[in-house]
């Protein structure tokens, strides 16, 4: 069943998130073939953002999970409320009643966390495994057995079974390289840097009270910045910020003026501003 | 197939089929017959009319990687437009064999500044405004329906088509072709490749990670999991320093420049991928391209296809911004467990400071770093080039790599240093 309305590209643009045709393809096929999609990019190009934009547009609920170094499948899955447990305990001691394991392993002190909570859901929700690259091997491995299965084995309740398959979409900013396995299992979509005529319209719906020309100027110097070789190329994030700040100092257009006192909105290494600024001043001395 | 014909649900299976049997075979995907089922039922929920709709979808079934998805569009448009995107033909590659002249002009001399245009090479280009996109159609029919316009570029995200890249990047470039390992010295070369990898040693990590046996008792792991026994630590958790076998990542230089060596040390490089398969291959020129897959792909000793893009074989070299596009784009294959090996003559008018730049970021992620060099080996090689002395302060080890004799010789340079 199609869950997605038939226009995904203007449901997210009426969102505010505008999407290429490529990209709204993969999110449609997600709702449609029920497999995971891995988002690869650079930082800020809306990998994230995308996920909780199809939870939006789907009006489902939105289920993250956020990974790191040392993220176990324990705590990605579920955790025993240990003090409720120990409380209960007591209480029954206090009693004179022994609680039975089945008592005290029990849903009552299951605490979901996101994993479980996703396979948990009657209505399917957006799960979304975030930056999966920087969790480490032996968590991508239980990942492989979960997307294939949709079941998990929590050793005192049993094998669980997912009432309903969650849209999967994982992000990735490729801190380490995924295993083949993985990327088998997923279908894939690279999200490029806007074109410089995709990001004006971001601006301009994400943040209507920028000025058209400070809105115009923003995104043309963010994409002569995305030619230079900086360590640390602006994403539309950067640009979002950076208009934001200018907006918010008054600035209408983009001077050299407003350049030096914001630039650091937008180049987040010194050695880059150094290298961006005199050309960029260059190009705001250049008619449009 | 003569040309472009009417996408109908009939044709659809076969042309799928198709186009992951090319893939599979010729550029290495790992497409199974899963895939090529979802990729059916993929095309059975889109626009068929719809070119762009189709191959967006098939891409994100068949394709992932980044790396796979330009030779996703080649061979889409070779067996869904036959007609739109001739394949490009290829001029040969230079050989190895000895007295075959090479291609373009003659090479310079040790030391001599490169005859490259000087717009051509690493300094970073003045900021310009990309062109507008072209106005996206309002319905891209397949070709062969009535006023069906043509496969134009992706306005998302597709650069331009690799012919177009060919002409900007180079004004004298080379092509793809084939090169073949000899067999008088596939032996050798292999008896070489195996000795190097036995001589990477890289340090243990310096962060301790959880293990089954280790020095270390991981406290905190122990004390979690003794709750779920009542605080009892019936089972110990340890941290170690994991000894990992060496990753090895190969950026090989394939300027006019580096000549025959090129293609000695491109065999080198296959040698090490038939040896380990902990090993990634890269070549540039004036652009940087994975050569993993076809190396994955080839039989030993058989001839080898090069990309079919002049950025990575034959042409003027961009050492700095290679690099640096392999310090940002590939940083997830560069890791402490890596082993850069950079296979240049370090020929470039480049901006050194590009070099500078990527040499710092990927020495502080591999973990080591070697520079071999044809020149190295000459009496009296002094590293003045200006992209060696640039990446000089991060190497490991600068080795010579002008024959044969010089790669048997590496893994007792690696141990001496």
């Amino acid at each position: 069943m199609d869950a997605a309305p038939p226009d995904l590209n203007a449901a997210f643009r009426a969102r505010g998130y505008v999407a290429g045709e490529a990209l709204g393809t993969a999110l449609r096929l997600v709702t449609l073939l029920g497999r995971p999609l891995l988002l690869e990019g650079p930082a800020g190009v809306g990998k994230t953002e995308a996920a909780k934009t199809l939870a939006d547009v789907l009006g489902t609920r939105l289920i993250r999970l956020q990974c790191y170094e040392g993220l176990d499948a324990q705590a990605a899955l579920y955790e025993w409320n240990y003090a409720r447990q120990l409380l209960h305990l007591r209480r029954a001691e206090a009693t004179g009643r022994e609680p039975s394991d089945a008592e005290l392993y029990g849903e009552n002190f299951l605490m979901r966390r996101p994993l479980l909570q996703a396979i948990s859901e009657d209505v399917p929700p957006v799960l979304l495994i975030d930056e999966v690259d920087r969790a480490d091997d032996a968590f991508e491995a239980f990942l492989l057995e979960l997307l294939a299965e949709w079941q998990v084995t929590v050793p005192e309740l049993g094998t669980i079974t997912a009432r309903t398959r969650p849209h999967v979409v994982l992000t990735s900013n490729r801190a380490r390289e995924l295993s083949d396995a993985l990327r088998r299992r997923c279908l894939y979509h690279w999200v490029e840097y806007p074109s410089r005529a995709q990001e004006l319209e971001i601006v301009r719906a994400r943040l209507p009270e920028v000025t058209a020309a400070l809105a115009a100027g923003v995104t043309r110097a963010v994409h002569a910045l995305r030619e230079l070789p900086l360590g640390k190329p602006p994403g539309v994030a950067e640009t979002l910020d950076w208009a934001r700040a200018l907006s918010v100092l008054g600035y209408e257009t983009l001077d050299a003026h407003a350049l030096h006192t914001t630039l650091g909105a937008v180049l987040k290494l010194r050695e880059d501003a150094q290298l961006a600024a005199p050309l960029l001043e260059r190009q705001l001395a250049r008619p449009e | 197939m003569t040309g472009p014909a009417p996408l109908s649900p009939e044709a659809v299976p076969a042309l799928v089929l198709r186009l992951a049997a090319r893939l599979r075979t010729r550029h290495g995907f790992l497409i199974g017959p899963g895939e090529v089922g979802d990729a059916l039922r993929a095309l059975g929920v889109v626009d068929l009319g719809r070119v762009r709709e189709v191959r967006a979808a098939l891409r994100a079934v068949l394709c992932a990687s980044r790396a796979e998805l330009r030779v996703f569009d080649a061979e889409f448009a070779a067996v869904f437009l036959p007609g739109d995107l001739p394949p490009p033909e290829l001029p040969t590659l230079p050989s190895a064999a000895p007295g075959v002249p090479e291609p373009g002009p003659a090479q310079p001399q040790p030391g001599a500044p490169r005859p490259e245009p000087a717009q051509e090479e690493g300094a970073p280009a003045p900021p310009r405004d990309l062109p507008e996109p072209p106005p996206v159609a309002a319905d891209d029919a397949m070709p062969g329906a009535a006023g069906a316009p043509q496969l134009g570029p992706d306005a998302e995200q597709d650069g331009p088509p690799a012919p177009v890249q060919f002409a900007r990047l180079s004004d004298q470039p080379g092509a793809g072709g084939e090169g073949a390992l000899p067999p008088d010295d596939l032996g050798t070369l292999l008896r070489a490749a195996g000795a190097f990898l036995a001589a990477l040693r890289l340090a243990p990590r310096h962060r301790r990670v959880p293990q089954a046996r280790g020095r270390v008792l991981d406290l905190r792991r122990t004390l979690r999991a003794a709750a779920r026994t009542g605080g009892d630590p019936a089972r110990l958790r340890w941290l170690g320093r994991p000894r990992t076998q060496a990753r090895v990542l190969i950026v090989l230089d394939g300027s006019r420049s580096m000549g025959r060596d090129a293609a000695l040390l491109l065999r080198f490089a296959q040698a090490l991928h038939l040896r380990a398969r902990r090993v990634e291959v890269y070549v540039f020129s004036t652009d940087l391209v994975r050569l993993t897959p076809r190396l994955r792909g080839a039989a030993p000793g058989a001839p080898l296809a090069l990309p079919q893009e002049a950025g990575a074989w034959g042409g003027g070299t961009r050492i700095g911004q290679s690099l640096l596009r392999l310090a940002r784009d590939e940083r997830a294959r560069v890791t402490p467990d890596t082993a850069l090996l950079i296979l240049s003559d370090g020929l470039d008018t480049g901006d050194p400071d590009l070099v500078r730049r990527a040499m710092r970021d990927l020495a502080a992620r591999a973990g080591l770093v070697v520079w071999l060099s044809p020149l190295a080996g000459l009496p009296g090689y002094r590293p003045v080039q200006r992209a060696v002395a640039a990446a000089l302060p991060h190497l490991d080890a600068l080795l010579p790599a002008s024959g044969l004799a010089d790669l048997l010789a590496l893994p007792a340079a690696l141990r001496r240093r």
